[in-house]
């Protein structure tokens, strides 16, 4: 039997539907304090994804996949049920992610790399690969404040996609800077995607990206699973739906 | 708990990281502003002396000067991590919609550069103390205690204020009042027992038992510049307080901090 990568039993996700309020209107309104409405964004959704396997999330918006996919990077914990990682790395693909703009380029790789969970030893192994990845050069020593915007997302793109883990959880697939790093970088998503070792969720409404890069599609619809299997079956029914 | 030290012990590497960064970015910033560290309750100290000590004749202590700069570097450091806790999660939004950190240990990175900058003054409370010619005493051992019972204190404020930032807009206005108040009523600038004991015993008790800053910052004073010893069943009774106060306050942070992502 295959060995499981990422078990989600049952999970249920609700928002408290808290806004900001005044003291003020507090004071004035004391009973608009008192009520809290819930709005339940995951109902009840279950599903295994087997280690090395890429699974596709589908939905329109506000169906509740990005919600599903913080919950599983643990972002924030379920209300019900469970998400199991059996222990491997995990981290959500997006860039950029703790930066602060008055250090320099190695120093921020240090500090995205301690928040996304790899220690400093971890980080000193890569380093060379980041830094040659993002083309920065001599740049890497000075603060990210002088960057351009290009090379701020060469080199955020460069430790998402170097520091790698177990599990890679992508929010619509990346790819940054110029035409020519944009093909660089599509490619290296792609053979981090690819890697037979590494379990993949991705989140896209690109249909074409999720037919040629998934194995399976989850099909969510208002926060509940309409369907769940291989790509074949479940993306030609989501298409049909939508259009 | 067991979650609270898994998380702790899990972050600490990158909170500890973050705290040198911060403060490499604050040198970075601007030409020299690592000596406003040192400027700022210097020069504050020199304000308040004057207008405790010349306005309003409350120099009688002895080693006046120093006096205010000890009371100005712990409650300068107080004033920081609490008011900075309000808006704390809305500024790190970048970070809590994108991976997960358990958000009380943004007010211990709050403490950590905050807590650095007050030994650095603290350095600068011993060059006064040897100028001054303030005798050597055991009881200055109890500076390190005491300053981590600070920490303490800030912590369990700054977790409950730090919350309910998040869903409080005016927050804010409130707790920059308050701790206007609280600031006054501390004794920064002058003796809570010198000016109240005589007339007005109860209060005199009251301001200094009932306000661990105003606690913490008599006994740092007595310890370090007249060689008497802290208050232990009085430092004891808050510490179990903020404890208490620190535990209520993550718990609810675990609680609430699903619902931060939405709101901030």
């Amino acid at each position: 039997m295959a060995e499981s990568a990422i078990s989600v039993k049952d999970v249920k996700i609700q928002y408290r539907m808290l806004n900001k309020m005044s003291l003020l209107k507090a004071i004035m309104n004391p009973k608009r304090f008192q009520k809290t409405e819930y709005f339940e964004a995951v109902k009840g959704v279950s599903f295994e994804v087997e280690k090395g396997k890429i699974l596709g999330i589908v939905g329109r918006n506000g169906s509740g996949k990005s919600t599903l996919l913080r919950a599983i990077a643990g972002i924030f914990s379920p209300d019900e049920g469970s998400i199991d990682l059996h222990g491997h790395s995990i981290s959500l693909l997006s860039i950029g992610v703790g930066f602060q703009t008055a250090l320099t380029g190695r120093e921020n790789i240090y500090l995205s790399g301690m928040l996304l969970g790899f220690d400093k030893a971890q980080i000193d192994e890569k380093l060379d690969e980041i830094i040659e990845f993002s083309e920065l050069g001599k740049f890497i020593d000075r603060p990210v404040k002088t960057y351009s915007s290009g090379m701020y997302s060469k080199l955020a793109f460069s430790i998402t996609a170097i520091l790698e883990t177990e599990i890679m959880l992508i929010d619509e697939v990346l790819s940054v800077g110029d035409a020519k790093f944009r093909k660089k970088s599509f490619d290296k998503m792609k053979s981090l995607i690819d890697n037979k070792d590494r379990t993949v969720i991705i989140v896209s409404h690109n249909s074409d990206t999720l037919k040629s890069l998934c194995d399976n599609i989850l099909w969510i619809h208002d926060g509940e699973m309409k369907m769940l299997g291989t790509t074949e079956e479940v993306l030609p029914k989501y298409n049909e739906f939508m259009s | 708990m067991k979650r609270f030290n898994a998380d702790v012990k899990r972050f600490w590497n990158y909170s500890t990281y973050n705290v040198k960064a911060e403060l490499k970015s604050e040198v970075a910033g601007s030409f020299l502003s690592w000596l406003w560290w040192i400027l700022d309750p210097l020069l504050y100290m020199l304000v308040y002396a004057f207008v405790a000590g010349v306005i309003f004749g409350a120099s009688s202590k002895p080693y006046f000067m120093v006096f205010v700069f000890i009371g100005l570097n712990c409650w300068q450091f107080f004033n920081r991590v609490v008011r900075n806790s309000v808006k704390l999660v809305s500024n790190k939004k970048a970070i809590v919609t994108k991976v997960y950190i358990p958000k009380y240990m943004f007010v211990f990175e709050k403490i950590g550069t905050n807590g650095f900058k007050m030994l650095v003054s603290f350095v600068i409370t011993a060059v006064f103390m040897i100028i001054y010619q303030v005798p050597l005493s055991w009881t200055m051992l109890w500076l390190l205690p005491l300053l981590l019972m600070l920490g303490l204190v800030a912590f369990a404020f700054s977790t409950i204020i730090m919350h309910f930032g998040v869903f409080v807009e005016d927050l804010l206005n409130i707790v920059t009042v308050g701790l206007q108040l609280v600031f006054y009523l501390s004794g920064v600038f002058y003796d809570l027992t010198d000016r109240l004991a005589h007339k007005y015993p109860t209060i005199c008790d009251l301001l200094t038992y009932g306000n661990p800053v105003a606690l913490i910052m008599t006994d740092i004073r007595n310890t370090l510049l007249y060689g008497g010893q802290p208050h232990f069943l009085a430092l004891g009774i808050w510490m179990v307080v903020c404890l208490l106060i620190s535990v209520v306050g993550v718990k609810i942070i675990y609680k609430y901090e699903n619902s931060y992502v939405k709101i901030i």
